[in-house]
């Protein structure tokens, strides 16, 4: 064993954890956000509104990420005329692909909002994006707070999946060094103990959240 | 102010729930409307600002039908305030976000005058100093002062009242009461349904008894008390004021 490997090559890893960061929170905010507009859709009596979310939902759910990152990286320049690049196509695909989870997670949070507070937020005459934007959501979120991390906890993990068209994340970093250094016990191990710690503070974070809406219940 | 047509609504088949109901309402009348649970009176009051779609008959508030497809149902809603029986304000916005909410982006007054006014309102309904506070601190009875108030910011010339006090403790339901009659006198126009029949003799101008989906009884203070025709009301009145 040679550990110096890892404190020799400490900086150009953690560094990779920029972009993998980087990809996390694109893909969790553009999910969110493209996400509520299924949910939204999922939850409409309108049934040219619903059966097109669902049918998203329920496609992309049924695809591995990595054909849907293979997807937008060979495919979108057929359709697009030229090549998106490397990142542009795997956040695309990541934000595609997550919308389908956060919707129903999303979902799930809208439907835990009584009816009585629309019903109160339409009789004063506020549409219906006002009333999901400043009434249904916020409320939604704290319900649905404690998934959304979980899910976030999942990304972070599944951005190293990146590495399959180039992009050198943490993981790809890691795994470019070892085959200079030949190294791959102390590498990988140090590449676990890195995604164990932050994925551990997630949790312990969406724990707390759960804990204190528990109690904020009672 | 309100015409109530021979509304038929049902929520699924084979089952009416409001059954050849008119009624009218006259500007700066208030009409009181009781009935045993289950006999339409919440789905009335919601069908009168849109919030229920009815198959037969048609409401005409200010001469505008409520259920024409022409009818910006938003701007009708935003002329009709809204009382619940579970208050129904937004939890996680204080008192004064809960009032300017549907002000600053229905009627588009700026912040300020929108908070301006909240102020004015929640003076007038006693409970000023709470203004920062969030509902969950507050006293049932506060709350639905708090939601009054938020009906009247959008300056509404009709109120609906859906079994305000009904889920309030008994030593709360004076001090709402007195702010809904100090709105009957100062000229509100206003549909209450409550079993409250202090508060209905002080100011109603009408009395309405629902039974299963249909008015069986119509008439003003004195002859609705002293002299109710239908036997279902007279057991209904003798219950109720035992
Ligand atoms: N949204 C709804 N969907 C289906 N049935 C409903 C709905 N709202 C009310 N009802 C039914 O309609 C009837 C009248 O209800 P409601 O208008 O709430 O009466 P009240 O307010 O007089 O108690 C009841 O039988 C109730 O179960
Ligand atoms: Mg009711």
């Amino acid at each position: 064993m040679d550990w110096a490997v890892i404190t020799d090559n400490m900086g150009y890893m953690l560094g990779g954890l920029g972009l993998t960061f980087q990809m996390t929170l694109i893909a969790l905010s553009g999910g969110m956000f493209l996400g509520c507009f299924l949910a939204m859709g999922r939850l409409s009596s309108k049934k040219w509104v619903y059966y097109p979310a669902s049918a998203y939902v329920h496609f992309f759910r049924s695809q591995p990420l990595i054909l849907v990152i293979f997807w937008l990286y060979f495919l979108a320049p057929v359709f697009v005329g030229r090549p998106l690049g490397a990142f542009y196509s795997t956040m695309i695909a990541f934000v595609f692909f997550e919308a389908s989870y956060f919707s129903e997670i999303i979902r799930g949070g809208i439907q835990s909002v009584p009816k009585g507070q629309v019903m109160a937020a339409q009789a004063t005459g506020l549409g219906f994006f006002t009333i999901q934007r400043y009434v249904v959501l916020p409320q939604a979120l704290g319900n649905m707070a404690p998934a959304l991390i979980t899910r976030a906890i999942v990304i972070f993990q599944d951005t190293s999946l990146a590495y399959v068209v180039g992009l050198r994340e943490f993981l790809r970093r890691v795994n470019l060094v070892d085959t200079r250094e030949v190294r791959s016990v102390e590498l990988y191990c140090f590449a676990a103990v890195v995604y164990f710690v932050i994925c551990t503070l997630g949790s312990l974070f969406a724990d707390h959240l759960e804990r204190k809406r528990e109690a904020s219940k009672a | 102010m309100i015409e109530i047509r021979n509304i038929g609504l049902w929520y699924r088949k084979g089952q009416k729930i409001l059954d050849n109901v008119s009624a009218t309402v006259g500007e700066g009348s208030t009409v009181v409307i009781c009935g045993p649970s289950g006999s339409g009176k919440s789905s009335l009051l919601r069908c009168i600002n849109g919030l229920e779609t009815f198959q037969e008959g048609e409401i005409l508030v200010n001469g505008i039908s409520v259920q024409n497809p022409n009818t910006n149902i938003y701007r009708l809603r935003a002329n009709i305030g809204m009382v619940f029986q579970h208050f129904e304000l937004y939890p996680h916005m204080t008192v004064t976000e809960n009032i300017t909410l549907a002000p600053m982006h229905v009627l588009k007054i700026s912040k300020t005058r929108a908070r301006q006014k909240a102020m004015e309102l929640l003076e007038r309904v006693g409970i000023a100093d709470q203004a920062a506070k969030y509902p969950g601190q507050l006293s049932g009875g506060q709350q639905q002062r708090v939601a009054i108030a938020r009906g009247l910011a959008m300056e509404p010339a009709l109120m609906l009242f859906d079994e305000p006090t009904s889920a309030l403790d008994p030593e709360m339901i004076q001090e709402v009461l007195e702010v809904m009659v100090d709105l009957a006198r100062d000229g509100m126009t206003m549909v209450v349904v409550t079993h409250e029949m202090g508060f209905a003799r002080e100011v109603a101008d009408e009395i309405i008894f629902m039974d299963h989906g249909r008015i069986v009884e119509k008439g003003n203070v004195q002859t609705f008390f002293n002299h109710p025709e239908n036997e279902r009301t007279q057991q209904f009145l003798a219950r109720i004021l035992r």
